[in-house]
């Protein structure tokens, strides 16, 4: 940072004198091109990251003519002891949880489908990643309108095979589940997406080696596919698990707005409400402290857990 | 890789399941949207006699042309933006050799891992001292620096032929001219790929404009959406449906016309390095 600040000021006159001038910011160049994204990510992401951590450790309404209070850890027992992150802590397990067969498991198989079409599996692809698309509000909304369990289509739809539909969204057992449901039909075609992208990798003349040498598909997927598909795995894993809890929150916040009965809401619900509901900044500054620490553990116990497969497979 | 025919019987199922899957809502909120008022409320997919009467309520009795004019704005500025800094950055990366590159390289892709959620709280701090709610600004200048974009661009430099670039610069072109001239033009299926993403994550963004646009007159279309559903008791569904729509034409649309391009370069160029 302080580099870039010190480069950008000769920045201004580099634009009369020409040659001689560009020889001497030879050093600065690289940092002059970097000073906009650098200040951005610091301002606007590594900085809230320490500032969050300060205000965890202090009282405060958002109200700029009253000063924060420091607290120290207060904010953090408060908000641990609290039900509210009782069950925001539980249920972000279980989106967590509930995500990884649906969002990173499922969309493999999809994947060496399409891939094994060649360019017959493209109308395939164009279909599946339409969800991509839309925004989280309009599905949502649009699942609001379909689940309606007095107009709704999937009530007619299924009345006609003789089910009858509850009220998905109203009921504690299966409100949490409706939305991760959802969340799964809104990103199953972005992360097959991803899976094609490492497929289109693998070098198929490999592929015919071993069909040559007698291999079945089954080999062919367990010996070859699926260890060069492992980094892709990887990273839809990582980033399903941090961006889950971010993601299911438009559907949350649509839907149920984290009820009933506390049954959807999450740690981001939960630091939603503290913060811009109850303006207890302290306690949503505590709620994201406690989050973060979650996400750095859960990502770097699958870094260590890829790291011995990878020893393992050389 | 050809399957044998009972694996692809079974890939082509299961993908025309997901398909249906997928196809079954869009179909539904289509329906409804041209749909009369006194024919909503049954299930049948196609309107006995469509019409645009629910579009007609959205600029009626909301304000959904301001909410148009609020996300299209905004949406072409920050992705205008968002491209040109990560132009910038990509090729620092890509074209300079420099002492702590590899640092700052790592803390530009950690960003990338570091969902708004947890940033979020001193960002509104921030914009609330600055005196920018309700403005443009809010929603395009803190989400300027992109981590992902850098990645990308910088990963399809990296690619891009040396003799070219070598040409250019005997030719008396300095690294600038050479960005702007020579490597921008050569790049054109990756920019309308991350154009793509830019726009998509942009037009459909939820959480930070709930946070930062109180006044109707400030409200993107995603915002719009919610306070027309919230306002109307959620009872007329099909104007609702008609919004749903109308708020996923312009990602889709510029999806479909540069569909393959996409696809293609965005499978091509991979998750490698």
């Amino acid at each position: 940072m302080t580099d870039a600040a010190l480069a950008s000021s000769p920045a201004g006159s580099s634009a009369g004198a020409r040659l001689p001038l560009r020889l001497r910011l030879a050093g600065a160049a690289p940092w002059l091109y970097l000073a906009p994204t650098l200040a951005g990510l610091g301002l606007f992401v590594y900085w809230p990251l320490i500032h969050t951590a300060i205000l965890s450790l202090s009282e405060w309404n958002l109200n700029p003519d009253q000063p924060a209070r420091f607290v120290g850890l207060e904010n953090y027992g408060r908000v641990a002891a609290s039900t509210l992150f009782e069950h925001a802590w539980v249920n972000s397990l279980i989106y967590v949880g509930a995500s990884i067969p649906l969002k990173v498991l499922a969309p493999i198989p999809l994947a060496v489908f399409v891939w094994s079409m060649g360019s017959r599996g493209h109308a395939y692809r164009a279909i599946l990643f339409l969800p991509t698309l839309i925004s989280f509000v309009a599905v949502a909304i649009a699942f609001l309108w379909i689940l309606n369990p007095i107009f709704g289509y999937a009530k007619a739809w299924l009345a006609v095979v003789g089910v009858r539909l509850p009220a998905l969204l109203t009921d504690a057992d299966t409100a949490i589940w409706t939305i991760i449901a959802i969340s799964g039909w809104k990103v199953i075609g972005f992360n097959m997406l991803l899976y094609l992208a490492g497929l289109a990798s693998i070098n198929r003349d490999l592929i015919e080696a071993m069909r040559i040498d007698g291999a079945t598909d089954g080999t062919i997927l367990r010996r070859l596919i699926l260890p060069l598909l492992t980094p892709t795995i990887f990273f839809v894993l990582v980033s399903t698990v941090i961006f889950t809890i971010q993601q299911v929150f438009t559907p949350i916040d649509i839907l149920t707005e984290g009820g009933p009965q506390n049954s959807t809401t999450n740690l981001f619900h939960m630091v939603y409400q503290y913060t811009f509901v109850t303006f207890d900044v302290g306690a949503g500054a505590a709620g994201t402290v406690m989050l973060f620490a979650l996400l750095m553990a859960v990502t770097a116990a699958q870094i260590l857990a890829l790291d011995k497969r990878v020893e393992y497979g050389s | 890789m050809e399957l044998s025919r009972s694996w692809r019987v079974v890939g082509h199922l299961a993908l025309l399941i997901c398909c249906l899957a997928v196809a079954a809502p869009v179909a539904v909120v289509l329906a409804t949207a041209l749909k009369s008022p006194a024919e909503v409320f049954q299930p049948s997919l196609w309107p006995s006699a469509p019409t645009f009467d629910n579009f007609a309520t959205l600029f009626g009795k909301a304000r959904f042309a301001d909410y148009l004019w609020n996300s299209a704005g905004t949406t072409v500025l920050r992705v205008g933006g968002q491209l040109v800094i990560a132009l910038l950055a990509a090729w620092a990366f890509a074209r300079f050799a420099f002492r702590g590159r590899d640092t700052v390289f790592a803390l530009v892709l950690g960003a990338m891992m570091i969902p708004h959620l947890l940033t979020m709280i001193p960002v509104y701090i921030l914009m609330a001292r600055l005196g920018w709610f309700d403005t443009w600004a809010a929603l395009i200048v803190p989400n300027l620096a992109m981590p992902f974009a850098v990645f990308l661009l910088r990963q399809h430099m990296r690619a891009f032929p040396r003799d070219l670039l070598d040409a250019a610069e005997m030719d008396g072109a300095g690294p600038w001219r050479a960005l702007w001239k020579v490597v921008v033009p050569n790049l054109a299926p990756a920019l309308a790929a991350l154009t793509i993403i830019l726009f998509v994550e942009c037009w459909n963004e939820y959480f930070w404009p709930l946070l930062v646009t109180e006044s109707e007159a400030s409200r993107t279309l995603q915002m719009g959406l919610r306070e027309f559903l919230e306002s109307d008791g959620y009872s007329d569904f099909g104007a609702m449906m008609a919004g749903v729509t109308l708020a996923s034409i312009p990602a889709v649309a510029l999806f479909l016309i540069l569909q393959r391009r996409v696809m293609d370069t965005f499978v091509a160029s991979g998750l490698k390095g």
